[in-house]
């Protein structure tokens, strides 16, 4: 059972791989690929300069100008446990800080050749005042390389400005790759009396925005080889458990920031995964409940009216789109132009936390529902919502699963033996025809994960559908990314539970 | 026939077929869907906002001028599919008893398909040479003339594939039936070119004073018609009644009813009805399409060869099994470009595994059996084994499941509507449905009611049609029910 377990939990492996990835790709599929939501933020700024850099930071720090698979790489190699390269650090507040990124290096150097390279030494400070230090320059460091980056694109832009004013019969002479003579580039429209007018002021626009960008360069290099000093004093310590100092360790996986909200992605998740699972773990066993008796009493008065009403009634109800029951459900029982016996939306009164647990009577005399009542109550209609589709399925199972048993030899032998029907029913067909409703579950449960979507949007429910599709709308990839990982993790893992338990309930079956 | 009193035996599928037609509730399900079929094709003659033909009036009262804005604002495909349904039914119907009906409505299948493949390649064609960096490229997509090197292109292209497809065995017939289809359906797509615009306001004062007359269809709206002086009117209201204080009083126009209210945007309920059946059947039926294709291909490769194709393959399999498929979907429809094209390729993509673990189940049976080892034996290809051999007797379960897949399919399509993440531009029932409850909080009970019935009848019709083909055809179940 260990090496099987063992072997399950390694093929899941390049299973969730092969999800993420295929998410991956989608995103990176979509017009305006993956920073696309990145560029809508930046498009609400007024100024198209402030824009265009705010773009460029915005590419830096999320690496979206890298080929896709590279990118892929990145994410992965954040969310794997175990991790290579430079250890990084955990504040007290679990925030993970990992090692200043090197800068780019100035581009067309051939034409404005950057500053020299120089390193920097100084001996950081120790203990409090470390921490201090180190966050006073990792804040340096971050503002000048943004500060950096930004000039980067002001300078191509001011380039792109001049290649324009010289028009075509200029710029072909320009060899865009770098392959041309600096000195030519550099003379071109001084050295030519027939060139177009304003190009000389062009061309002081691009060196002056080229030694702008060579000054910042100097100052972020700077910055970032102090603050890396600093962290490899170690501030705080090191996240994870290190294996091998900055060569090795294992930390939990680092989902990145939700750019939409300015949160950690892994904040957001923690608060709507448990809310999806209540309402999927409520739904469970209502449908089994609800289906394994109604499909065995089908089975046993097989052609009777008990199979044909409820084998009709649920293919009815399993015609009926979970968005169309939502909405029927909101409409007519929840709204207040109907019925208005369930409240619209949420989980929880807007009163709740000063409900008490239970109901009981207040010292008015009045009757107060409680905690759990008024949760129950907000839940009724998500969880109807959820389980009707899945009776049509389960019963149909249990009832076909039954009949096989009863054709079968050992039940003829048992019938034969004299022993009485209720127990061949319960005993012996029954007990036979439950184990393959456990293997239902590897069907029902992704699909149910998905209805919940639906629901929680219909209901205003704030569990991972609402979530995802909130990262969709504002196409936040790390939220994404981060959902479809942890949906898929959580349907893989019931699916292995679904497996371990055939194990334990069927003794035929051994994984070995 | 030889003997008294015997009998031809009836082909298995059309055995299967007289079984399905016993079913009442499989004739229930096959009356509706060819109900939403005749909207499917018929919707723009049956609502639409152009009237069918406009006389202009003099002063005199004779007629200056005469148009038909209706018939000229018909889109290709509207013409391919009502062509389709007045010729082609007939045809498949009542047509030369030589030919058989199955081959019938495999090349009218096959035909509508080519066309259908013509119209949507120009489109695709033109739409991104618009945005060519190739000059000459960009030029061809703005033609006065329509941009007739690109739709020779697409019907060349689509002629070709169709040819490669044997449902006409003889070769001259088949290219002479392939070529006439692209020759009318590039024809089409030239003649039709843009859709004119045209102003129904205008129309509409002119009509109210006099000016011309207009003779309407039956639903005069369309689904992309709105008025915001008619917003969310309840069923049967007439447009007098909302607006007194226009010059419509008395007026044709203000005697026009809604009869299924209006939605948010005022724009007719029924007519957006009526319409939707067009995307709904065309979403089941390719995007089910598309999954049998790609689940049937990697089944019978599975299933075929076994050993490490069946392995690595298989893990493919698992892996999309594993995906909360809406989950994805959500996710694909959500950054994707919202095109009804788009939607029914990542439906078909994401929904294949259960053709795929059918065919390769069957195809693992059939393999041992002695008609394969027969034809593996005489040295047939392994195109001729997989395709003619394995592959008609290894289908059927698939077939039997592809009405369940539709209704998949359909739900799916609403759902993703519902979100909003549905085709931009196109009436679906999805996104009517969304519309019911609005953000004021105040439920709109036509709009709830009426697309959801329509979502509601389409699915239970395929699926009870699909539950009747299963008895029909399961060897097993029919076993069991002796």
């Amino acid at each position: 059972m260990a090496t099987y377990l063992i072997r399950r939990l390694l093929l899941m492996i390049p299973t969730v791989l092969g999800i993420t990835l295929m998410v991956f790709l989608i995103v990176a599929l979509a017009p305006g690929g993956i920073g696309a939501g990145l560029a809508v933020q930046g498009g609400q700024m007024s100024d198209t300069s402030k824009v265009a850099q705010m773009q460029a930071y915005m590419e830096d720090r999320y690496g979206l100008n890298d080929p896709v698979v590279v990118q892929y790489g990145r994410w992965i190699a954040r969310v794997c446990p175990v991790r290579f390269g430079t250890t990084s650090l955990e504040s007290p507040s679990g925030e993970r800080i990992a090692v200043p990124r090197e800068l780019p290096e100035p581009p067309m150097q051939w034409a404005f050749p950057a500053p020299a390279a120089f390193e920097v030494t100084f001996t950081p400070q120790s203990g409090d005042a470390l921490v201090v230090e180190f966050r006073t320059l990792q804040r340096d460091a971050e503002g000048r390389r943004r500060n950096y980056v930004g000039l980067v694109r002001a300078f191509k832009d001011a380039l792109a400005d001049y290649v324009r004013v010289l028009g075509a019969p200029w710029t072909e002479r320009l060899d865009p790759k770098g392959g041309a003579d600096p000195q030519k580039f550099r003379d071109l429209p001084h050295r030519h009396s027939a060139a177009p007018k304003g190009a000389a002021a062009a061309w002081a626009k691009v060196n002056a925005a080229a030694a702008q960008m060579h000054q910042a360069w100097s100052l972020a290099e700077e910055a970032r080889q102090r603050a890396t000093i600093a962290f490899a004093a170690r501030p705080f310590p090191p996240a994870g458990i290190e294996v091998i100092r900055d060569v090795v360790s294992i930390d939990s996986p680092d989902f990145g920031v939700a750019f939409s909200r300015n949160r950690p992605v892994w904040d957001l998740i923690k608060t709507a995964l448990p809310v999806t699972m209540l309402i999927n773990l409520i739904a469970f066993p209502i449908i089994y409940l609800v289906a394994v008796p109604t499909g065995v009493l089908a089975s046993i008065r097989r052609g009777g009216v008990a199979d044909i009403a409820s084998g009709f009634l649920f293919l009815l109800l399993y015609s009926v789109p979970v968005v169309l029951a939502g909405v029927f459900a909101i409409g007519f029982l929840a709204n207040n132009q109907y019925l208005g016996w369930f409240p619209v939306s949420g989980l929880h009164d807007s009163a709740e936390a000063t409900m008490t647990f239970l109901p009981h009577t207040d010292s008015f005399g009045v009757w107060q529902r409680g905690w759990l009542l008024d949760t129950i109550w907000h839940l009724a209609l998500p969880v109807l919502c959820l389980v009707y589709g899945g009776f049509a399925v389960l019963s149909k199972q249990t009832r076909a699963s039954m009949l096989d048993n009863f054709n079968a030899d050992y039940v003829r032998t048992a019938r034969a033996k004299g022993v009485p029907r209720k127990d061949i029913v319960i005993s012996h067909v029954l007990r036979n025809s439950l184990l393959p409703l456990i293997t239902m579950f590897v069907g029902i449960f992704p699909a149910m994960l998905g209805g919940s979507v639906v629901v929680e949007r219909i209901f205003t429910i704030p569990g991972m559908g609402s979530l995802v599709i909130e990262a969709i709308n504002l196409r936040d990839r790390e939220l994404i990314l981060a959902n479809t990982f942890m949906i898929s993790s959580v349907s893989l893992l019931a699916l292995l539970l679904a497996d371990i338990l055939y194990a334990l309930c069927d003794p035929r079956v051994a994984y070995e | 026939m030889r003997g008294i009193g015997a009998r031809a035996a009836k082909s298995f599928w059309a055995d299967a077929w007289d079984r399905v037609r016993a079913r009442p509730g499989a004739v229930f399900g096959i009356v509706w869907i060819s109900i939403m079929g005749f909207f499917a094709v018929f919707a723009p003659l049956l609502a639409n906002a152009h009237p069918i033909l406009m006389e202009q009036l003099a002063a005199d009262g004779s007629v200056e001028a005469r148009s038909f804005p209706l018939i000229s604002n018909l889109t290709p495909t509207d013409w391919l599919l009502m062509a389709g349904a007045i010729f082609g039914l007939p045809w498949v119907f009542f047509g030369p008893a030589a030919l058989g009906r199955s081959l019938r409505i495999a090349v009218l299948a096959a035909l509508l398909a080519q066309g259908g493949a013509t119209i949507v390649l120009s489109q695709v064609f033109v739409w991104t040479s618009e945005g060519s960096s190739l000059p000459w490229l960009r030029a061809w997509a703005r033609l006065d003339a329509g941009p007739w090197p690109l739709i020779a292109l697409a019907g060349l292209l689509s002629a070709v594939v169709a040819v490669a497809v044997p449902i006409i065995l003889s070769p001259r017939r088949r290219v002479l039936a392939v070529a006439v289809v692209a020759a009318a359906s590039s024809a089409l797509v030239w003649a039709t070119g843009a859709p004119t615009i045209v102003n129904h306001e205008k129309i509409l004062l002119d009509e109210s004073a006099g000016r011309i007359r207009a003779v309407w269809t039956l639903i005069p709206w369309s689904p992309e018609y709105t008025r915001s002086d008619l917003v969310a009117q309840a069923p049967g209201t007439q447009v007098s009644e909302v607006l007194h204080l226009d010059g419509f009083r008395g007026t044709p126009f203000g005697a026009r009813r809604t009869w299924l209210g209006t939605d948010a945007l005022g724009g007719d309920v029924l007519a957006q009805l009526l319409w939707a059946c067009r995307l709904s059947i065309s979403i089941g039926l390719v995007s089910t399409g598309i999954s049998v294709l790609i689940g049937v291909t990697i089944g019978a490769l599975m299933g075929y060869f076994g050993g490490w194709v069946d392995l690595l393959l298989y893990r493919v399999v698992e892996i999309f099994m594993a995906v909360p498929t809406l989950f994805v979907l959500i996710v694909a429809a959500g950054v994707l470009p919202r095109n009804t094209y788009v939607m029914m390729a990542i439906i078909g993509i994401f929904s294949w595994t259960g053709a795929a673990r059918f065919t390769r189940a069957e195809f693992l049976r059939i393999r041992q059996m002695d008609f394969v080892q027969a034809a593996q034996a005489t040295g047939l290809p392994v195109r001729s084994v997989l395709m003619r051999h394995m592959l008609p007797n290894g289908v059927t379960p698939v077939l039997v499941d592809t009405s369940f897949a539709i209704a998949a399919a359909i739900t799916i399509e609403a759902t993703l509507s519902f979100l909003g993440l549905g085709p931009d531009g196109q009436a679906s029932w999805g996104k009517m449905l969304s519309s019911a409850t609005a953000a004021t909080g105040t439920f709109v009970w036509w709009l709830a009611v009426f697309p959801g019935l329509a979502i509601f009848l389409s699915v239970l019709s395929y699926n009870l049609l699909g539950e009747a083909m299963r008895d029909a055809i399961d060897p097993k179940l029919r076993k069991a029910a002796h």
